[in-house]
């Protein structure tokens, strides 16, 4: 392809290399599924440790299928090549699961631990699921479900680009850098920007490289008169409607209001065909253009504990306020919203500032005799940015405690910020505000069409417990 | 286990989102909560269809709903004949121009090959290609318009389809008589040339290069028109494809028969009978509304563009979606850029001066609300 030539599609990505099988719900098949899983990490690029947490983790999942699963159809097991990780994809059905013990918080009580009544697979699950990088149950059907669990490459650190930057004009952009470009530019990266601004990756050079390599984010690199990089921009996907970005990153400050607008337009037009609804930011510097995105409020984020070492600056254990941008790459259609009525005057205030249209719908909490015993929350978590995530997947009896669990064990863990993400497209999601209100959360931002609708951010209020 | 429904679908149709067309007028205002609406987003010729047209419209009997249309727009293409002096089976006419794009695509273009066009145009070439399974060549505009050498130089031997809009939607620029010459020139009958030419009509120029002429010199030369913008017939969906004789019965193969309605094929065929004093009128109100515009962004400090076509681009300080969602809430609605690749630009059609003003009154609030938001 000509190099002034732009690719229409640009998240359209190659078929990754997989290896299938499908599996009877038989213990007798644990092996199986065992050694495919070891063998195809290592063929995948994982050394020998790596290829036996993920092989762990597969057997674990396997075992406890086995006991849930519907036997009606055999359990597929997906084992593929993301690049810089490895993952095993489990499908399944299971009319009436109980997945408690993927919760970050769940616990087993090893006195009363019972093979027969099932205590010992929810402990496997348990122990897959902190063994390996990243883990997650999703649901693609009624009774349809996936577990999925992904293990890291080791890569080598390097050690971040801090010498002054005196680049010429006209900038450039290249929008297919080459991995070695990529690598310098995430070392300039490293060298300017606070780690809080910055991917994780930028300091392992060489995975920031892989990643955008196998498409798990995309990148753009503005270029100096001489060819030099100027700036980087990076962004990913965040569902199937959203992009996250991190940057810009310039590296002259003499030039950061040119490079920063060139690398901004060019991203914006990169995403605007794609199937992206919106872009949010993720690391959003102080380089952002004003004007080109929607101001949509802030958190107020206390960061890791290691932060201090890394020139963050005592103003950490105050806290820094970190805005959230955003801006729509359509033409907003309106929704519908459910949201618990003690939610309504953050909503509306939210909406009405930001211009947005929306109907909000009352949502009540389910009645206890018609919900499940236990819920199920997914957490995110990255030590690096001292930061957790929850997001509510089942609802159940427990949620409230669930949560406090969470909360707790979360803070055991030393790390500070604890957000959780409402879905309001879910009217049993909307209604939890009293739950969230109880456990010390308070509504923050709305991010529009963030999730299957809008998502609701709320943010646990540090000492409240 | 059954594979999961996503597993049937190729990829490129995966990667590819369907387009959201917008919620009509009455839920776009009771959302917004206005009581007016000015449809300034569609280049839509809001002085209405010609007057034949409209009597056309008129005396429709209903009981002839009952009826299938004629099937090849028999009527249409023998008033599309007389009108250019070609062979009524050299036109081949359409539900709009987006169904003849997909006919020429389908008919052309096979697993490998490509077509070229620009990024920052109509976009409808690029999606149908792309979903379709072909590679859409993007080729970025230069000052505002199509760049005829970097097309030529993009172009390999899986090129099937260069596509040149002309005007330019939504930049409004287009290529002269010589600079289309030179190309279809470079092109040597390598790949079909396809012009779109919605906007032909609003061009009062000599220097506007005749696609019904040069299809007689350049057999490759396919032209798009449309009933939609001049006549002021788009809800009707009337669009053709004239070509040569052999060209157009390779299209015609892929494309479906009974596609075009029972009122739009008499209707269009109205619209050219006695269009001369439409069209003056319609370029006189286009004008019109210029006048009142541009001034005004030029007093704003606004950047735009502003060429052929009852439209104009301008550039606004805020996000696009942004500066919509506002004026929406005033009864204004434009057409967004982000999605033509022009981030932070919004196109406004060119109507009645009533409805200008409204629209700049409008878009001052606006813009001193984004300026002293938090945006």
């Amino acid at each position: 392809m000509p190099a002034n030539v732009s690719p229409a599609s640009p998240l359209s990505a190659s078929a990754r290399p997989q290896l299938v099988l499908e599996l009877q719900a038989d213990t007798a098949y644990l092996p199986v599924a065992a050694a495919a899983a070891e063998n195809a990490a290592q063929v995948y690029g994982l050394d020998r440790g790596g290829a036996l947490r993920l092989a762990l983790a597969v057997e674990e999942f396997f075992a406890y299928l086995c006991r849930h699963a519907g036997r009606e159809e055999p359990i597929r097991l997906t084992l593929a090549h993301g690049g810089t990780f490895a993952s095993a994809d489990f499908r399944f059905r299971a009319g009436e699961v109980s997945l408690r013990a993927l919760n970050f918080a769940a616990s087993v009580d090893l006195s009363s631990m019972d093979a027969d009544n099932g205590d010992e697979a929810e402990l496997g699950l348990l122990v897959a699921g902190r063994t390996t990088d990243r883990c997650g149950l999703t649901r693609s059907g009624p009774d349809v479900f996936h577990l999925n669990a992904e293990v890291d490459r080791e890569y080598p650190e390097a050690e971040p680009i801090s010498t002054p930057q005196h680049l010429a004009a006209p900038l450039r952009l290249e929008p297919q850098p080459a991995a070695g470009a990529l690598r310098h530019a995430a070392l300039l990266a490293a060298g300017r920007y606070p780690a809080r601004l910055r991917p994780s990756s930028f300091s392992r050079p060489e995975r920031f490289a892989d990643m955008v390599a196998w498409g798990q984010y995309q990148a753009l690199l503005a270029l100096d008169a001489a060819g030099r990089p100027a700036g980087l921009i990076c962004w990913r996907a965040s569902g199937r409607r959203a992009v996250v970005f991190s940057g810009p990153y310039c590296f002259d400050p003499a030039l950061a209001v040119e490079t920063a607008r060139l690398l901004t337009e060019g991203f914006l037009s990169r995403v605007a065909r794609t199937e992206a609804l919106c872009a949010f930011s993720e690391r959003p510097t102080a380089d952002l253009p004003r004007g080109w995105f929607e101001n949509l409020g802030s958190l107020t984020l206390h960061g890791a504990p290691a932060d201090a070492e890394n020139g963050e600056g005592p103003e950490q254990s105050e806290g820094v306020d970190q805005p959230a941008y955003y801006r729509h790459l359509r033409e907003d259609a309106g929704a519908a919203i459910w949201a618990h009525p003690d939610l309504f005057p953050f909503l509306r205030r939210e909406y009405d500032r930001l211009a947005f249209s929306r109907d909000l719908l009352p949502a009540e909490p389910t009645d206890h005799t018609r919900l499940a015993a236990h819920s199920l929350l997914a957490t995110s978590l990255d030590r690096l940015r001292g930061l957790a995530v929850l997001r509510p997947l089942l609802d159940g009896q427990d949620f409230a405690a669930n949560l406090r669990a969470h909360v707790e064990a979360i803070q055991a863990q030393g790390v500070g910020d604890i957000l959780l993400h409402l879905d309001l497209s879910e009217p049993w999601q909307g209604a939890q505000a009293p739950a969230l209100a109880a456990c010390g959360f308070a509504p923050r931002l709305v991010l529009p069409h963030a999730g299957a609708s809008d998502i609701l951010v709320c943010q646990h209020v540090p000492g409240h417990s | 286990m059954c594979p999961a429904i996503a597993e049937l679908v190729p990829d490129y149709i995966r990667a590819f989102e369907a387009y959201t067309p917008s919620r009509p007028d009455p839920v776009l205002m009771r959302q917004y909560g206005v009581d007016h609406l000015h449809r300034l987003n569609n280049n839509e010729n809001a002085l209405g269809p010609p007057a034949d047209a409209r009597a056309v419209i008129e005396a429709f009997e209903p009981p002839r709903s009952a009826i299938y249309p004629s099937g090849d727009c028999y009527a249409l293409r023998l008033a599309l004949s007389e009108r250019f002096g070609k062979d009524p089976e050299r036109f081949l006419v359409g539900n709009g121009s987006c169904e003849v794009i997909a006919s020429v695509i389908k008919a052309f273009c096979e697993k490998g090959d490509n077509i070229i066009t620009a990024d920052k145009t109509f976009a409808v070439y690029e999606w149908v290609a792309e979903f379709s399974g072909f590679e859409a060549r993007l080729i970025p505009l230069s000052n505002w318009g199509f760049d005829p050498e970097a097309m030529l130089a993009a172009m390999d031997a899986r090129t099937k389809i260069l596509f040149v809009c002309n005007p330019n939607n939504p930049t409004g620029t287009w290529w002269d008589k010589g600079t289309m010459e030179r190309f279809l020139r470079g092109v040597a009958g390598r790949a079909i040339v396809v012009i779109d030419e919605a906007y032909c009509e609003y061009v009062d120029d000599e220097a506007f290069p005749n696609g019904m002429e040069l299809m007689e010199r350049h057999p490759n030369v396919v032209v798009f028109r449309t009933f939609s913008k001049m006549y002021a017939l788009a809800g009707l969906r009337v669009g053709y494809v004239c070509g040569q004789r052999d060209v157009v019965d390779y299209i015609r193969r892929t494309h479906i028969v009974y596609s075009v309605n029972s009122l739009g094929q008499p209707a269009a065929a109205a619209a050219l009978a006695d269009d001369a004093g439409h069209i003056l009128a319609t370029r006189r109100m286009v004008a019109e509304a210029k006048e009142l515009l541009l001034p005004a962004f030029d007093a704003l400090g606004l950047k735009y563009v502003s060429g052929a076509g009852n439209f104009v681009m301008v550039e606004t300080p805020a996000s696009d979606s942004l500066i919509y969602r506002q004026l929406m809430r005033r009864g204004v609605m434009v057409r967004t850029m982000t999605g033509f690749r022009f981030p932070n630009w919004i196109r406004v059609s060119l109507v009645q001066l009533p409805a200008m003003r409204d629209f700049l009154a409008a878009f001052g609030e606006v813009l001193q609300a984004v300026s002293t938001g938090p945006a």
